[in-house]
């Protein structure tokens, strides 16, 4: 279609098509761009910014997150939210992969239990759960340990397995005949036709189960009460206004990793969140 | 089979099978050592063995203990150490759960048994142990990869939620807390939120203002998704990747991150009250205990923010989904883009998102982060322990880790399983996928 051609009414339709779509990507960006600022604000207090901006700029903020550890130890909390989210990804990946690649490749009498109950134990606030978990972990002296952690948000992996059955689903059964046919234990399959198979959703899966302990603050806050074993988001959520420059600069430097990542796989994040929404 | 036939079954077995099984039906273990299965039937023996001395240690006392919840209360003054209910119930729990694996353990050696004889029986030889530890790791693949994930479902998700069944039928919490004993109250809790004054009034207003939330966030988020979808996939609309990023952006900042910036935001010393003190008038408290409804709207949109973003990736990809054909019948019979929009784009989006509706609805349902962020921790006059923002999930987190009242609390996250479970057996039972599991492949 030649510009000039183009209609009197599909030009106003652009315009006002963009208009909007300037204005929503606005809304998404500012309070961002408002953060980052910030973080670069040379007083630490909200009170001192000029609505929305600082009045003068300075790296200050960055460099006292690492070095003025005394009362807010950033460093130490990103460890620990690095071994935190790192264990109970990768522990994590494994347990829901073979769940799902289990459930997806293998007829057998208990299935149809096993799906049943993982729907209704799905159907449980996450959070009703969680109470009970602290009380037991108190009961048991486990509260104020990292691994514990880990185990809680590894264990719990296999339940979310329905987008991974969705995918294991869609690989043709005939490959795995064949390879039957070869003598191909099962074991050898897994490791040889399925997994290189599906490398998109073990990515996906992965950065999902890396990304969940990364940001929750629920369970953390929970059963971490020791200051030096806080993660990132229990510190970040302990600053009040006048570490508003330690929070920004605090928060931009957790986020911007993770953005990173979820722009370099964009690919696989909309083809995981569809192919779980559909067979879902 | 039927119930009568397997009973039938069952009466045949018990009756007329020979010597070993009925052994093994008594003592683990003993058919399999007069097969001459050496190794196995030591084996089974030797739980059956351990599991006679468990239930003498401790599995009695502990089923007693799970029933009286504790007799002696402890007395400082006296320096006598008392019963301990809390972990009572916890023991009385573990016991009952060791008793189930014991029984499947037992009915497994039996059929082992019976197995082995009709493997005699048809005069074949009995594989060796090493054959058989192939076929398990080969044939029953499926028991061996999911071994794992089912056993920590089991300990981090199935205890906690039975150990919560269990308090919610308990005064446990409040004063009542170890070293005082606690007690079974049958559906006392369930009655105080039914009925009694301050906590059902509590109960009542944060329940509808609850189904309110769910149901103007999950529209607003999907349609907002969807439109914003439908936007970038106009065709005038170029450098689609340059403007999805900015949605994605918000995606993949964390949440907390979001929230908590926003409550910085809105709070009295944020930018938007900057300019409105700058503008000569006086402060806002966005969020504060009597904000009323602005406190809620600031939620939806916040809500908005942070969700929108998902539901336009998921949307996108159904786009991506139609049918390309249809578009270009519909403008050949002379249908204008609007036409089209409703008959084809709107039914088709709707029809494959309705189950993703219907979980979303769930989602914020349930959705604990957004109020606690914006303002947690306040608590209203009216209100028992919440606030006129507060969701049952907040509320549920204000009674159980903030006040002690697990009981309660207990029974209030039961009735937000059965809201919720309603919900969900609609979405499960009707979602195509789980009726026709195996159409796709």
């Amino acid at each position: 279609m030649k510009k000039n051609k183009m209609s009197k009414s599909k030009k106003i339709d652009a315009v006002i098509t963009y208009t909007i779509l300037i204005a929503v990507c606005f809304v998404f960006f500012f309070p961002v761009l408002w953060l980052i600022m910030a973080s670069f604000s040379k007083s630490g207090s909200i009170y001192d910014l000029n609505g929305f901006f600082p009045k003068s700029y300075s790296l200050g903020g960055y460099i006292k997150l690492f070095t003025d550890t005394n009362m807010y130890d950033y460093p130490n909390w990103i460890k620990n939210t690095l071994f935190v989210s790192i264990g109970s990804s990768v522990i994590g990946t494994t347990l829901v992969i073979l769940t799902a690649y289990t459930i997806s490749r293998f007829q057998f009498k208990s299935k149809k239990v096993l799906m049943k109950s993982t729907l209704i134990l799905n159907m449980f606030p996450s959070f009703m759960g969680m109470t009970a978990v602290y009380l037991l972990m108190v009961n048991f002296g486990l509260i104020n340990q990292l691994w514990s952690l880990i185990l809680i948000y590894a264990a719990g992996a296999p339940m979310g397995y329905l987008v991974q059955k969705g995918y294991f689903d869609t690989i043709s059964n005939s490959i795995y005949e064949a390879a039957r046919m070869d003598g191909a234990s099962n074991f050898r399959i897994f490791l040889r036709i399925t997994l290189p198979l599906s490398k998109p959703i073990i990515v996906y899966t992965a950065l999902t189960s890396f990304a969940w302990p990364w940001s929750d603050f629920i369970l953390p806050n929970l059963l971490l009460k020791k200051k030096d074993m806080w993660t990132v988001a229990v510190g970040l959520m302990h600053l009040d206004e006048t570490q508003f420059t330690r929070f920004a600069a605090g928060s931009i430097f957790i986020a911007v990793p993770i953005v990173i990542l979820y722009f370099c796989l964009s690919k696989f994040l909309v083809q995981g969140v569809s192919a779980g929404a559909v067979k879902e | 089979m039927n119930i009568k036939e397997k009973l039938k079954k069952i009466k045949d077995i018990l009756l007329h099978s020979p010597l070993p099984v009925k052994c093994s039906i008594c003592i683990m273990g003993t058919g399999q050592l007069l097969y001459k299965q050496w190794l196995k039937g030591i084996t089974y023996l030797a739980i059956f063995g351990a599991m006679i001395a468990y239930m003498v240690m401790y599995g009695v006392t502990d089923i007693k203990g799970f029933i009286t919840l504790g007799t002696t209360q402890a007395e400082p003054w006296l320096g006598t150490t008392g019963d301990d209910s809390v972990l009572m119930m916890l023991r009385g729990l573990l016991t009952f759960i060791i008793i189930i694996v014991f029984l499947t353990v037992h009915i497994s050696n039996i059929k082992d048994t019976l197995n082995i004889m009709n493997i005699l029986k048809s005069g074949k030889k009995i594989p060796s142990l090493r054959k058989r530890f192939g076929y398990i790791m080969d044939k029953k693949f499926y028991v061996v990869a999911l071994a794992v994930p089912v056993i920590g479902v089991l300990v981090f998700n199935i205890i906690p939620i039975l150990f919560m069944i269990i308090i919610s039928f308990t005064n446990y919490g409040g004063d009542i807390v170890p070293p005082k004993l606690v007690d079974w109250i049958g559906f006392g809790n369930f009655v105080k939120i039914f009925g009694l004054s301050e906590i059902k009034q509590t109960f009542v207003k944060i329940l509808s203002w609850n189904v309110v939330w769910a149901v103007i966030a999950t529209f607003l988020n999907y349609f907002g998704g969807l439109a914003l979808a439908l936007l970038l996939n106009k065709k005038c609309v170029k450098g689609k990747t340059f403007w999805r990023a900015f949605p994605i952006l918000a995606y993949a900042v964390p949440g907390f991150i979001t929230l908590l910036a926003f409550k910085f935001m809105f709070s009295y010393g944020g930018p938007i009250n900057y300019y409105i003190t700058s503008a000569g008038a006086n402060a806002v408290g966005f969020l504060d205990i009597d904000a009323g409804i602005t406190a809620k709207v600031i939620g939806l949109l916040v809500n908005a923010w942070i969700s929108i973003p998902t539901s336009m990736l998921l949307a996108t990809g159904m786009l991506s989904n139609i049918n390309t054909e249809l578009y270009e019948a519909a403008s050949i019979d002379g249908a204008s883009s609007w036409i089209q929009f409703r008959k084809i784009t709107l039914p088709f989006v709707i029809f494959a998102t309705t189950p993703v509706l219907i979980t979303s609805f769930i989602g914020n349902f349930n959705n604990f982060g957004v109020f606690y962020f914006l303002r947690g921790g306040l608590y209203m006059d009216g209100y028992f322990l919440a606030s006129d923002t507060d969701l049952l999930i907040n509320w549920l987190y204000n009674l159980s880790i903030d006040n002690n009242y697990y009981g309660i609390g207990a029974a209030v996250s039961l009735i937000i399983f059965i809201i919720t479970s309603i919900f969900s057996l609609i979405v499960y039972i009707n979602s195509s996928a789980y009726k026709k599991e195996d159409t796709f492949r």
